[in-house]
């Protein structure tokens, strides 16, 4: 007995008022558009010494979210685990939209945005050496994969979709590595330079891809007056508290490298500079302490509430990991000469947040939130009520049975 | 047979007449901080020979003014025993330069001679080749430049002392640094004037206490060959193997 999808009817007054709220965010992405067009960057917060703010916060942001979404949608079909499959329709959707997201970000973050094309227009005949080239290879054959991922579930070929999922969880997880290699591969800012910044980054896609999904499902099942398999949240819980673990060891090995050694201060500066809190708040406190706590603790581990308020704080402090990287990597003075530089050139930079900027980031957010909810009305996404011969069919949580 | 045809050049001296098939002068300037007085004069000249904006207080304060050739204060030890060095810092023009290999648009590329240029036209702005800079050499244009900074009421009305560069050209939204003042090497070249001796980058000229040299390292008998020769010489970051073609004279 196979799954149906339906789309949701979209009649009702929430759904209306959530379309024109998203909406209105939208036009605030035009309107901060055209300012920062007009006015140039100096509306934003960036300057000579902090050249990339919040918009590239957010498009690394939005990349892991999408990569880790569609290595999470791969657990049904390429992994084929049935019991998944409530949400797969739902995660490559959303790694379709989070990704075009992305490129929404990278775009208006150029300082010539008409000349955007180019990274997508050229291909090899760009500096091939530069990782935006590497990655703008990767993504235009990942956005492709996986709107062909979509339509080949869409269209129910089980066969082809397990082969192009696969094919696309692999280029998920290249996509993301290259973002990271971004910054990974520049020698010259201790704080960025590392070489598992690319399994960093990796990791800290799949916690908030799962986080993303998990918060997701439960918002839309809410919303649309659905019922949800507990277990399936709590499984994805339980893979989620695994992959903060893996990102937990990762993050330690990093700072200790960069710890390690006597030529320690640009790691200080991150431990214990003006922007200490982005690290040990956001990063450590909100992206992997509070919610190991929430998952490992068996009265909250084991409840949907729990698990959902772990991956709110995956979310919040995932984000608050990518601005931990970008803000205090370039922040961190760098040292010409020896000796303790005078002035300004000695000074750590200071990122101001501003209205623009920021309007622009919560502007792309609700147009993606916007494409997202329209997609409800116009696809097949949602599965259809819970029947209970389909859910005997699909089994139970593979993952608590693999691990006994 | 290499060094059979170089020989004339050796006798000739410093002279650019050569033919340009025959070898690509390799540019680079040395810096005595021994002879700078830290006068930034430098940093003027080069403000007004490529018309860089000054950069109002309120940019200032943000980072936001353009620099293309700066001044660094560096101090060892404590008042009443403190050493402090004034170091002027134009755009290293590196032999392996990092951002020319991140640089996805081929807008900045090295030129046969050296020099690192950054092409406008090519810039789609995405400000990697600043997170790449060991040096801080590179600016982004914030905004666009006020009318009054093209036209100078400052400066006396001779068109014809000014080439086209750099006036029409300056974009908002790219990032620029310092040339090297190809411009004037290039006219010069062009000219059969002796480059580093006749043409100088406008820092170099500015210099009252010729603490700058300016040529061809190549050439054994220009000023920054024998600058370069003359005491221990080091260049800035030297263990990031960018090979820099500033090179600088200690105190």
């Amino acid at each position: 007995m196979e799954r149906t999808y339906v789309t949701i009817e979209g009649k009702s007054r929430g759904y209306y008022l959530l379309v024109t709220l998203l909406g209105l965010g939208s036009v605030s992405l035009l309107v901060s558009f055209i300012v920062s067009y007009l006015k140039g960057q100096q509306v934003w917060g960036v300057s000579n010494i902090i050249p990339w703010g919040q918009l590239i916060i957010f498009y690394i942001y939005f990349i892991g979210l999408s990569a880790g979404a569609i290595i999470i949608s791969s657990l049904s079909y390429v992994l084929k685990w049935d019991f998944y499959k409530p949400i797969t329709r739902l995660a490559v959707f959303m790694g379709i939209l989070l990704m075009l997201g992305a490129m929404f970000f990278v775009f208006v973050d150029l300082g010539r945005p008409e000349k955007f094309w180019r990274l997508f227009g050229y291909y090899f005949l760009n500096n091939m050496t530069s990782m935006f080239v590497i990655n703008s290879i990767f993504y235009v054959v990942y956005m492709t994969l996986m709107v062909f991922y979509l339509w080949l579930i869409f269209e129910n070929k089980k066969k082809w979709a397990a082969i192009v999922g696969t094919l696309d969880v692999i280029w998920a997880i290249s996509v993301h590595m290259g973002t990271g290699a971004i910054f990974g591969l520049i020698g010259n800012r201790e704080i960025f330079f590392s070489p598992i910044k690319p399994f960093e980054f990796l990791a800290a896609a799949l916690t908030s891809g799962t986080s993303l999904i998990i918060l997701t499902t439960l918002g839309v099942f809410k919303f649309t007056g659905r019922h949800i398999r507990q277990d399936l949240i709590l499984s994805l819980g339980n893979l989620l508290s695994w992959l903060i673990y893996v990102l937990l060891v990762l993050v330690f090995v990093d700072k200790l490298t960069h710890l390690y050694f006597p030529g320690r201060e640009p790691a200080l500066y991150l431990f214990a500079g003006n922007y200490w809190w982005l690290f040990w708040v956001f990063q450590i406190g909100m992206g992997i302490l509070i919610p190991l706590f929430l998952l490992i603790y068996p009265q909250t581990g084991r409840t949907v509430k729990g698990v959902s308020f772990a991956s709110l704080s995956v979310i919040i402090g995932v984000f608050g990991e990518r601005a931990a990287l970008v803000i205090p990597g370039t922040a961190y003075p760098q040292h010409f000469f020896p000796g303790f530089m005078e002035g300004i050139w000695g000074k750590p930079g200071i990122f101001p947040v501003t209205v623009w900027e920021s309007l622009l980031c919560l502007g792309i957010v609700s147009y993606i939130a916007l494409l997202f909810v329209l997609g409800l009305k116009f696809l097949e996404i949602l599965p259809a009520q819970e029947d209970e011969a389909i859910v005997a069919v699909e089994g139970s949580n593979p993952l608590l049975k693999k691990m006994g | 047979m290499e060094s059979a045809v170089r020989l004339p050049i050796l006798i000739q001296g410093s002279k650019s007449t050569r033919p340009e098939e025959e070898k690509m002068p390799k540019w680079a300037m040395v810096i005595d901080l021994d002879k700078c007085t830290g006068c930034q004069a430098c940093i003027v000249a080069c403000k007004a020979e490529n018309n860089v904006p000054h950069g109002s207080p309120e940019e200032q304060r943000r980072r936001r003014d353009i620099y293309w050739n700066k001044i660094i204060a560096v101090t060892r030890g404590r008042y009443p025993k403190v050493q402090t060095e004034l170091i002027p810092m134009p755009c290293m023009q590196c032999d392996h330069p990092p951002c020319v290999t991140v640089c996805p648009a081929r807008a900045t590329y090295r030129r046969e001679d050296g020099i690192v240029i950054q092409n406008y036209r090519r810039c789609i702005g995405c400000k990697y080749c600043m997170v790449a800079c060991p040096y801080g050499a590179r600016s982004f244009n914030f905004r666009k430049q006020d009318e009054m900074e093209y036209h100078r009421p400052d400066l006396p009305p001779d068109p014809g002392s000014r080439e086209v560069w750099p006036f029409p050209v300056r974009t908002q939204g790219v990032v620029e640094k310092c040339t090297f003042c190809f411009h004037r090497i290039d006219r010069g070249i062009r000219e059969g004037k002796r480059i580093g001796v006749e043409v100088l980058p406008a820092c170099v000229e500015a210099c009252p206490s010729c603490a700058m040299a300016f040529g061809d390292l190549d050439d054994p008998q220009s000023p920054v060959s024998i600058a370069f020769g003359s005491r221990t010489a080091f260049r800035l970051r030297e263990e990031l193997k960018t090979n820099p073609k500033v090179i600088y004279l200690p105190r």
